[in-house]
């Protein structure tokens, strides 16, 4: 696997490593699949208004439109599976190995190995959740310092994260429902109907409203962050939402005397 | 014009239907144009209209209120008249009372007479009367059992109920195909049967069977008349409005997005392959939608056909405010609704408190001291 240096340097800024190619690629293909999903599939659940059917007719209509949403799915589907053995693969090897290598191969050690993921929330999440309402309501003037994940990030990554399994499988439901019929009964696929379209229309407000707050309508990142593209977040946006990271970042490449405040 | 139209096809009166206020000017034009149309008359172009009644009623703006307070469109378009199933038959063929012209307010028309026409296979005239046979036996009949007028028999549907003539409507748009007889198909027929009425005719009555004349949406809006309209449920004491929450299906949204494979009303509620007419209420044993055969009509050969038997367990008319009919949907909703309002006001919340914050981002109740920001705290 190519090794990211944790600091470049490009026209005389510090840029941080945050994301590596994979990541950026899955992320391209999860956004573009999902924005595809939510234009061919939210004309059917609004078929009423007047943006549905031009819209729909803009993705080939009735007869094409479903063919598109269902084949997009699959993707998304077989994303989310290579995903989740590319952080099975990576827990393996950075977190197993070492339990192996060091010979502390054991229930609670794996375990713990497994709570103390970046993505697992845990309990510096809560309390940053509250330290932040803490500073919203000027209660305190220091923010709280993140670390590599926030938990807003948390919320970001899970909201695909566990929409996905909701989704997709009640889709692929719904799309062989004549197959699904042989052994489930069939109120099931009205229960799959609710939670597919239902699911998917918290998953389109929560990324398309508070996701894109956070990458695109926040006024320091307006028009949009560019670290899903370069992988490497600018040093100032970084102080703003890492600075747990940012310190020890600076830290472990030698450049302590250079640290910044949180504020400026 | 070889129509078999007995002693009143000599007459060559204008027929008069309008009201007053426009009579005198339609009156005026009638004899003007009455004079053109003597001199621009050839049989081709006037079908059975014998009578002439269509230099009247060809007017678009041909119309009244009548007594009951409708607006009332007496418009004929020649063009879709002469290409659709009734072209050979006369007006007056129908429309009997009428004697004299200008003529009175005609009475409605009973489709269940004996028309003028020989029906090719036999030699009987034509009707249709076994139509409206299969009709009265089924849910849609006026009668029940015992023979006796049902409750609110008036609500019952006639022929004109579902079957609306294209003809009387002004400005139609054919679905964006192209009306009438392929030139392409005809030159088949007229290889043999070589005096081109006749294989225009009988092509006509042959293909307007085997096509599908109406879209899904356009039959669905034809059952809405009577059971999209909520009194009328109530009336009936029929269960919610099944109009509303076909549309909620996945087959009422491609119906309604015009896709012509999807199945509406007809297609479920008739057993397959029998008449349209012979609809049957979901109690009765031999009803495409009785609970026992709700499976095989969803398995008929077009649609389902590799499903088992639990499709029939698909809810297809769900009332979702109904916690009681869908318990299951009803609280699904629920608990969608809560978690959807839980996550967004959150945010909503912390948004606006974010941006709030950025107005005064020195600004605290509480001060605290700036320093600790050179070394990280030990909350790990």
């Amino acid at each position: 696997m190519q090794k990211y240096p944790k600091i470049a340097i490009r026209n005389g800024k510090r840029y941080f490593f945050r994301f590596s190619l994979v990541q950026r690629v899955q992320h391209i293909i999860l956004f573009t699949t999902v924005i595809t999903l939510a234009l061919t599939g939210f004309p059917l659940r609004y078929y009423d208004q007047p943006w549905a059917k031009p819209l729909y007719e803009f993705f080939g209509g009735i007869e094409v439109a479903p063919y598109i949403h269902r084949i997009t799915g699959l993707i998304l589907l077989a994303l989310f599976l290579f995903h989740t053995g590319y952080w099975i693969y990576l827990f393996f090897k950075n977190r197993v190995g070492k339990l192996i290598r060091e010979k502390r191969v054991t229930a609670g050690n794996l375990v713990k190995e497994f709570l103390s993921q970046e993505m697992i929330p845990n309990g510096k999440d809560g309390r940053d959740m509250v330290n932040m309402f803490k500073y919203l309501l000027y209660f305190t003037n220091r923010p709280p310092r993140y670390d590599r994940i926030s938990w807003k990030e948390k919320f970001d990554y899970f909201a695909p994260y566990w929409g996905i399994p909701i989704l997709g499988p009640a889709g692929l439901a719904l799309w062989y429902r004549d197959e699904v019929s042989h052994f489930l009964p069939g109120i099931v696929l009205n229960a799959f109907y609710i939670m597919h379209t239902d699911e998917a229309l918290l998953a389109a407000l929560f990324l398309f409203f508070v996701h894109w707050y956070n990458v695109h309508y926040a006024p320091e990142k307006f028009p949009l962050g560019t670290v899903f593209l370069t992988g490497y977040l600018p040093e100032a946006d970084m102080i703003h939402e890492h600075y747990d990271e940012y310190l020890q970042t600076m830290k472990e490449e030698g450049l302590e005397h250079e640290i910044k405040p949180q504020h400026h | 014009m070889n129509m078999p139209g007995g002693s009143n096809c000599s007459r060559r009166d204008t027929i008069n239907r309008m009201p007053a206020s426009i009579g005198k000017w339609a009156l005026s034009l009638t004899l003007i144009l009455s004079g053109l149309v003597f001199i621009s008359w050839s049989p081709g172009t006037q079908a059975a209209d014998e009578l002439n009644c269509v230099l009247c009623h060809k007017y678009r703006g041909l119309s009244r209120i009548d007594e009951q307070g409708n607006f009332r469109l007496f418009y004929i378009n020649e063009d879709l008249f002469k290409k659709g199933p009734h072209k050979r038959i006369q007006c007056k063929d129908c429309h009997r009372d009428i004697e004299k012209i200008p003529h009175d307010p005609a009475k409605k028309v009973d489709c269940t007479v004996q028309c003028h026409l020989i029906e090719p296979s036999g030699e009987e005239k034509f009707s249709h009367k076994p139509v409206a046979e299969i009709l009265s036996k089924s849910v849609h009949g006026k009668l029940n059992e015992d023979g006796d007028e049902k409750e609110l028999a008036e609500d019952f549907p006639h022929c004109t109920s579902c079957h609306d003539q294209p003809l009387y409507r002004p400005l139609s748009f054919f679905k964006g195909h192209e009306a009438g007889i392929s030139e392409r198909g005809l030159s088949r027929c007229k290889t043999c049967h070589r005096t081109g009425d006749f294989a225009e005719d009988f092509y006509a009555h042959v293909t307007s069977r085997l096509q599908k004349l109406r879209v899904s949406k356009e039959i669905a809006g034809i059952c809405a008349k009577c059971h999209g309209d909520e009194e009328f449920q109530e009336r009936h004491g029929l269960q919610g409005n099944v109009v509303a929450s076909y549309w909620e299906t996945f087959h009422g949204k491609a119906a309604y997005f015009g896709s012509e494979d999807t199945p509406d009303c007809i297609d479920c509620h008739v057993v397959y392959g029998e008449s349209v007419h012979s609809i049957e209420s979901k109690d009765s044993p031999t009803s495409a939608t009785n609970p026992k055969n709700v499976a095989q009509t969803c398995r008929s050969s077009e649609c389902h056909s590799r499903a088992g038997e639990n499709i029939a367990g698909y809810q297809v008319h769900v009332d979702y405010d109904d916690p009681e009919k869908y318990p299951l949907q009803s609280y699904m909703l629920t608990f969608f609704k809560f978690l959807m309002a839980a996550v967004l006001y959150f945010f909503v919340i912390l948004i606006f408190l974010e941006l709030l914050r950025r107005l005064f981002p020195k600004f605290s109740f509480i001060k605290q001291p700036e320093a600790a920001s050179k070394t990280p705290p030990g909350n790990q």
